[in-house]
């Protein structure tokens, strides 16, 4: 009879004990998973900003050689009438392409996600990749001459990404917050940004302070030149 | 009162070094908070994609020696610099998308309810994927263009209707190109996800032929 309550007492309690042994598993494997996780997390971001640098370093080489190039170009247009006519050619073509620096009065749209301290927003990240694409479409759409993200001048091949959320634009990596500089005519450039049918989901959602959202006229916007790769491999001139 | 203006300067100048300190500063920690607060396997999805860049880079700084070379070359042999200025002409029209071009690549066919936005992520991929060039049905895509909405479904290209289906044409390495496009989770599996009664085809095409931008 002793043996039967001792076993009916075992087996009562056999579920507690399997739930925590579950639960104590449960939590070390998290445990060994965060661990291995922060393990990488140092040399990966080491490496990602090593690489970063060296990118920095290969664009400025990129922009040296093409300063030594166009001097070349520049000094023997000089001597010859074909050559200067291209020249004026080229000069027409790098200035519509982004390759030039630009300046004048413009709109500067700078977002960021909002985070409080505690909230879930802060283990979650948010990618607004697709809300920088947003701006930067408006402010094609309101006549900008130049749009550039941070230091990044936008051009014909330029995309806005993320990696989890990491924005990358132009192959390089930019950081929060993000302003979307556009030189053009500051009225018709916050025609279309105001405009409520435009941005419509980014202006609902710093309506709920979950992103933060600024547009500010600026009489004088300097916007850099693009200094990445030009070279196409597929497509031919025809 | 010379002295007092000298220390004037001083102070703004240091206000300002300052302040560019400070900024600077701050930059270098968003940055270095941004990568800190991603999973490895972003950061190896980061260190891919940099490393293509940077070589891509190396390949064009070793081009650009190559050319400088020739070009000093030309001109210290007198024979002036014109098939430098060719070369560079040619390069800048297809890059500014001013020049009609032509190459293998894919093409993107939408049939049914799509928007401008959808259409604005397309064109962002299929640059991410390297599109040398890209058209939207008979309208190139330049540097400053824009996609808005149109009247009874249609979308604007540059201030232009675009009436569908729309074929979305991409210059640049086919499979690259197409494999971006279908991978599992990608582009074209979220948008059949979300417009479930429009029908998204994706083709290799070995030769395409693109119009230029519109000169202004």
């Amino acid at each position: 009879m002793t043996d039967i309550r001792a076993l009916q007492k075992g087996l009562a309690l056999l579920p507690a004990a399997v739930l925590f042994g579950f639960l104590v598993a449960t939590q070390w494997s998290t445990l060994v998973a965060q661990d291995v996780a922060i393990r990488y997390i140092d040399p990966l971001s080491g490496t990602v900003d090593r690489l970063q640098g060296e990118q920095t370093s290969l664009k400025t080489e990129l922009s040296d050689l093409r300063s030594k190039l166009d001097e070349i170009q520049r000094t023997a247009s000089t001597q010859s009438g074909t050559v200067k006519d291209l020249q004026s050619r080229i000069d027409d073509l790098k200035a519509s392409a982004g390759l030039t620096e630009v300046r004048g009065e413009g709109v500067i749209v700078t977002i960021d996600a909002v985070r409080t301290a505690g909230s879930k927003d802060q283990e979650r990240q948010v990618c607004l990749a697709p809300d920088l694409t947003d701006i930067v479409n408006a402010a094609w759409h309101g006549g900008a001459r130049a749009v550039a993200i941070n230091s990044e001048r936008l051009v014909a091949s330029s995309s806005v990404y993320c990696v989890g959320a990491t924005i990358v634009v132009n192959g390089t990596i930019v950081s929060a917050p993000f302003a979307v500089s556009a030189v053009g005519q500051a009225s018709s450039l916050l025609g279309v940004i105001d405009d409520p049918a435009q941005l419509r989901d980014l202006k609902r959602r710093r309506d709920q302070l979950a992103v933060d959202l600024r547009v500010a006229r600026s009489p004088l916007l300097t916007l850099p030149a693009y200094t990445g790769p030009l070279a196409a491999r597929s497509a031919k001139a025809e | 009162m010379r002295s007092r203006a000298g220390v004037l300067a001083v102070t703004a100048m240091a206000l300002f070094l300052g302040v560019l300190v400070v900024t600077q500063f701050r930059s270098r920690e968003a940055y270095s908070r941004t990568l800190q607060q991603e999973t490895p396997e972003s950061l190896a999805t980061l260190i891919a994609s940099l490393n293509d860049r940077n070589r891509i880079l190396r390949d064009e700084i070793f081009d650009l020696r190559l050319r400088l070379e020739r070009a000093q070359g030309s001109v210290a042999g007198g024979r002036g610099s014109l098939d430098e200025a060719e070369r560079s002409l040619a390069q800048l029209r297809v890059f500014s998308a001013r020049s009609r071009v032509t190459g293998p690549g894919i093409g993107v066919r939408v049939e049914g309810q799509f928007d401008e936005r959808a259409l604005s992520d397309l064109v962002n991929e299929l640059r991410n994927a390297g599109a040398e060039a890209i058209a939207v049905n008979d309208a190139r895509v330049g540097p400053r263009t824009w996609f808005g909405p149109g009247s009874s479904g249609t979308l604007v290209v540059d201030g232009r209707e675009v009436r569908g289906p729309w074929i979305i044409h991409a210059i640049g390495d086919p499979e690259v190109l197409y494999v971006a496009m279908t991978r599992t989770g990608g582009i074209v599996g979220q948008f059949e996800l979300i417009y479930q009664r429009t029908r998204f085809t994706v083709g290799r095409e070995t030769t395409l032929d693109l119009p230029a931008v519109p000169s202004t």
